[in-house]
C-alpha cells in the first residue's frame, strides 16, 4: 500500500456550458409538447383539444428558443454555417443540426396552420392594430384541408422522434465520460422531459386563465406515469451496473462516495423526484386538489426537469477524468454562466408574450371549418372562469363554468 | 459490495423488464459515430510517441518549450508534465512519480467521428489535427477525449490540441517537447519503418509499454516505458491542489497540499 498525492497537474474547465443545459431542457419540452398537442390538434380528440392548445403554445414556444441556446454554447456562432458547408453523417451532432430546423419548420408551420382560422377570425374583428396584425399572420384567406394538417402533423411527430433520439445518442455515445455513457440516459431525458412538459402545461392552464379541468387530470395522470417510468429507468440503470467495476453507475457510486457535494446533489435529486410523484399520486385523485395544487405541482416537475438536465450535464464535466478529486465549478455571471440562464428563460418568457399578445393561440384547431360550430364537449367544462381573452372560445364550444 | 449481492442484483437487472431496452441503442447507434476516412498526410508513415519515464526529471521544459511554441493561452496545456508523491506506508519512504501527458494520437480516435464538421480529423500519418478555420468551437471533441488532451483556446475560440508539431515535422525537425527534454525521455519516430529508433525500441520492451486507459478502446500511440499500471487510470490520489483566494476573492494561483 502506498499513498499517492497530486503534486503537479492542470486545472480542466468545464467545456459545455449553461447554455448546454438550456438547450437540452427546452428541446425536450419541444418534442414531449408536441405529443401532448397531437391527440387534440393532430388527431382531433375533443376531449383533449385544450389541453394540446396549451401543449402548442409550449412547443411553439420552447421550438422557437431552443436553438438560440445551441448556438450561443458554439464558442463560434458564427461559423454555424459550416455545419451545412460540411454534412456529416457519422456524428450525432450534425445529424441534429439538420434534424433541428426540419423540427422547427414542422411544429411552426403546424401550429401556424392550427392558428390560422382563429387569426382570421380576429383579423375581421375590429380590433385595430390587433385585428390588422391577425390578418399579416394569417397571410391570406385560403384554408388548407385537414388532410394536410395531418400530413403536417405526422411530419412535425417525425421530427419530433429524430430529435428525441439525437439529443439523448450525442450525450450518451461519449465514451471519455463515463457517468454519461449508458443506454439509460436518454430514456431518462424521455422520461423526465414528459414530467417536464406536464409541468410546463399545468402551470401555463393557471397562468393563462384557462384553468381547464380536464387539463389538470390529464397532465397530472401522465405525469404521475411519466414519474414511475423515470424511477423504474434509474432502477433499472443502478441494477444493471452495480455489479461492474467501471461505467456509469461505478462512476456515479465514485462521485457519491468521494464528494459531499455529490452526496448533498443525490439526496436532493432523489427527494425531489419521490417528492414530485407522491404528490402527483395524491394531487390527482381530488379535483379540489387538483385545482389548487396543480399549478404548484407543475413548477416543481419544471424544477425536476431542469435540476436533472444541469446535474448531468453542468456537474458530470466536474469530475476529473485525469486528476484526483473534483473541478470547482463555480456558475460564472458573465454569458457564459448566469446570465445566459437567465437570458434565455428571459427569451422564452418574450416568446409566450409575443404570441399570447398577437396569437388567439386558445382556438387552435385542427378543423379548418371554424365557422361552423364545433361539438360542444361536456366532458370538459372548465373549473374557474377563463380570461377575458378567450372570449370568442365560446363559439368553439368551450363552455365557461 | 460483497460478491454475492452483487450477483443479486445482476440478476434483478437481468429480470427488469426494461433491459429489454437496452439493444435499441444499439440499433440507433449502428453506423453513426464510426471512424471516418483519414486524410492527407503521408500513408507510409505512421506517427507515435515513447516515453521512457525512467529518464523523465519532471523538469517541465516540455511544458514550457511546447507552451512558447504552440502559443497555448496561460493556463491551457498541449502537453504537460503531471507529478505525484508515493508514499510506501511500510517503510515511509517517499518517491516522486512523473507523468508526461499529451494527445496520444489514438488510433480509435473518439474525437474525430464526433466533430460535426469534420474540423478534427485524422490524418493518413496517424497525427490528429484540427482545422481551425473550419472549428466551429462545439467542444464536443473536448468531452469525447477521455484524456483531456484537448481544450478550447480562448484566444482562437476554437479546439485545440497536440500535433506532434506537425509543422515541426514537416521541416524535418523534432517536436519541441522531444528537442527540449532534457533527460532524453520523449522519442518519436516512423512506426512503420522497422528501422526507426521507437521501432526498435518497441521492439526491445514490447512486453513493458504500457498506454493510458487501454480498456476505452483508443488505442492510444503514445507509449510509455518504465509506467506504473495504477497511474494508467485516474489517480487514486489525495487531490493536492487549490485555489488561494485573496482578501478580494481574487485568484492568487494554486498552492501545493504538501
Ligand atoms: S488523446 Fe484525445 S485528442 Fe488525442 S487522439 Fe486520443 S481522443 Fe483524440
Ligand atoms: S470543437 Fe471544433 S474540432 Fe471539436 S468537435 Fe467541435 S467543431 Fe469539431
Amino acid at each position: 500500500m502506498s499513498l499517492v498525492t497530486e503534486v503537479v497537474v492542470p486545472r480542466y474547465g468545464i467545456a459545455w456550458y449553461p447554455w448546454a443545459v438550456q438547450y437540452f431542457f427546452l428541446i425536450a419540452l419541444s418534442y414531449t409538447s408536441l405529443w401532448v398537442a397531437a391527440p387534440g390538434i393532430i388527431l382531433g380528440k375533443q376531449s383533449w383539444l385544450n389541453t394540446s392548445r396549451l401543449a402548442l403554445l409550449a412547443c411553439v414556444s420552447t421550438t422557437l428558443v431552443a436553438p438560440v441556446a445551441l448556438l450561443a454554447d458554439l464558442h463560434q456562432p458564427l461559423r454555424f454555417w459550416h455545419f451545412y458547408a460540411h454534412p456529416t453523417p457519422w456524428s450525432w451532432m450534425s445529424i441534429g443540426s439538420f434534424l433541428l430546423p426540419l423540427h422547427l419548420v414542422c411544429t411552426v408551420l403546424l401550429a401556424w396552420l392550427a392558428w390560422r382560422p382563429a387569426l382570421k377570425a380576429r383579423s375581421q374583428a375590429n380590433d385595430s392594430w390587433f385585428s390588422r396584425i391577425a390578418g399579416w399572420i394569417a397571410w391570406g384567406n385560403w384554408q388548407v384541408s385537414r388532410k394536410v394538417m395531418v400530413l403536417v402533423g405526422l411530419a412535425a411527430l417525425a421530427t419530433s422522434l429524430g430529435m428525441m433520439i439525437y439529443t439523448g445518442a450525442e450525450v450518451a455515445i461519449v465514451k471519455g465520460r463515463p457517468l454519461w455513457h449508458t443506454a439509460w440516459l436518454p430514456p431518462m431525458f424521455v422520461a423526465t422531459g414528459a414530467i417536464g412538459v406536464c409541468g410546463l402545461i399545468l402551470f401555463l392552464n393557471r397562468l393563462s386563465g384557462m384553468r381547464n379541468a380536464d387539463t389538470n387530470r390529464q397532465m397530472l395522470g401522465i405525469m404521475a406515469g411519466a414519474c414511475v417510468v423515470a424511477g423504474f429507468i434509474a432502477l433499472t440503470w443502478f441494477l444493471d451496473g452495480a455489479n461492474a467495476v467501471s461505467g456509469s453507475v461505478a462512476a456515479a457510486l465514485d462521485s457519491v462516495d468521494q464528494s459531499s457535494a455529490w452526496r448533498t446533489t443525490a439526496i436532493e435529486g432523489g427527494t425531489a423526484g419521490v417528492l414530485l410523484a407522491v404528490l402527483a399520486f395524491l394531487v390527482r385523485r381530488a379535483p379540489g386538489r387538483r385545482k389548487a395544487f396543480g399549478w404548484i405541482l407543475g413548477l416543481l416537475a419544471l424544477h425536476v426537469a431542469w435540476m436533472f438536465r444541469w446535474v448531468v450535464l453542468m456537474n458530470v464535466q466536474t469530475v476529473a477524468r485525469n486528476s484526483a478529486g473534483f473541478h470547482d465549478y463555480e456558475i460564472a455571471l458573465g454569458s457564459y454562466g448566469l446570465t445566459g440562464v437567465i437570458g434565455i428563460f428571459g427569451l422564452w418568457l418574450t416568446a409566450l408574450l409575443l404570441i399570447e399578445l398577437f396569437v388567439p393561440w386558445r382556438e387552435a384547431s385542427l378543423d379548418p371549418r371554424r365557422d361552423a360550430p364545433a361539438p360542444a364537449d361536456h366532458s370538459s367544462a372548465t373549473d374557474a372562469p377563463a380570461s377575458s381573452a378567450s372570449a370568442s372560445a365560446d363559439s368553439q364550444g368551450v363552455r365557461h363554468g | 459490495m460483497d460478491p454475492i449481492r452483487r450477483s443479486l442484483l445482476g440478476q434483478l437487472a437481468r429480470l427488469s423488464a426494461g433491459a429489454a431496452m437496452v439493444p435499441w441503442s444499439s440499433v440507433a447507434s449502428a453506423g453513426i459515430n464510426d471512424q471516418p476516412a483519414r486524410r492527407e498526410g503521408d500513408p507510409t508513415k505512421r506517427y507515435g510517441m515513447l516515453i521512457d519515464l525512467r529518464q523523465c526529471i519532471g523538469c517541465q521544459a516540455c511544458t514550457v518549450s511546447c507552451h512558447i511554441e504552440n502559443d497555448a493561452p496561460l493556463g491551457n496545456f498541449r502537453t504537460i508534465v503531471s507529478q505525484f508523491e508515493v508514499e510506501e506506508e511500510n517503510t515511509g519512504e517517499v518517491a516522486t512519480f512523473m507523468l508526461p501527458r499529451l494527445c496520444n494520437h489514438c488510433d480509435n480516435p473518439p474525437c474525430v467521428p464526433v466533430c460535426p464538421v469534420q474540423a478534427t480529423y485524422q490524418r493518413q500519418d496517424g497525427i490528429v489535427v484540427v482545422d481551425n478555420d473550419r472549428c466551429v468551437g462545439c467542444a464536443y471533441c473536448v468531452n469525447a477525449c477521455p484524456y483531456d488532451a484537448r481544450f478550447i483556446n480562448e484566444k482562437t475560440q476554437t479546439a485545440d490540441k497536440c500535433t506532434f508539431c506537425a509543422h515541426r515535422l514537416e521541416a524535418g525537425l523534432l517536436p519541441a517537447c522531444v528537442e527540449s527534454c532534457v533527460g532524453g525521455a520523449r522519442m518519436i519516430g516512423n512506426m512503420r519503418d522497422p528501422d526507426s529508433e521507437i521501432s526498435r525500441m518497441m521492439e526491445k520492451h514490447r512486453d513493458e509499454l504500457m498506454v493510458l486507459q487501454p480498456e476505452k478502446g483508443t488505442v492510444p500511440q503514445v507509449f510509455y516505458l518504465g509506467m506504473d499500471e495504477r497511474f494508467t487510470q485516474r489517480p487514486e490520489a489525495e487531490p493536492g491542489i487549490w485555489d488561494v483566494i485573496n482578501e478580494a476573492g481574487k485568484e492568487l494561483g494554486y498552492e501545493f497540499g504538501h
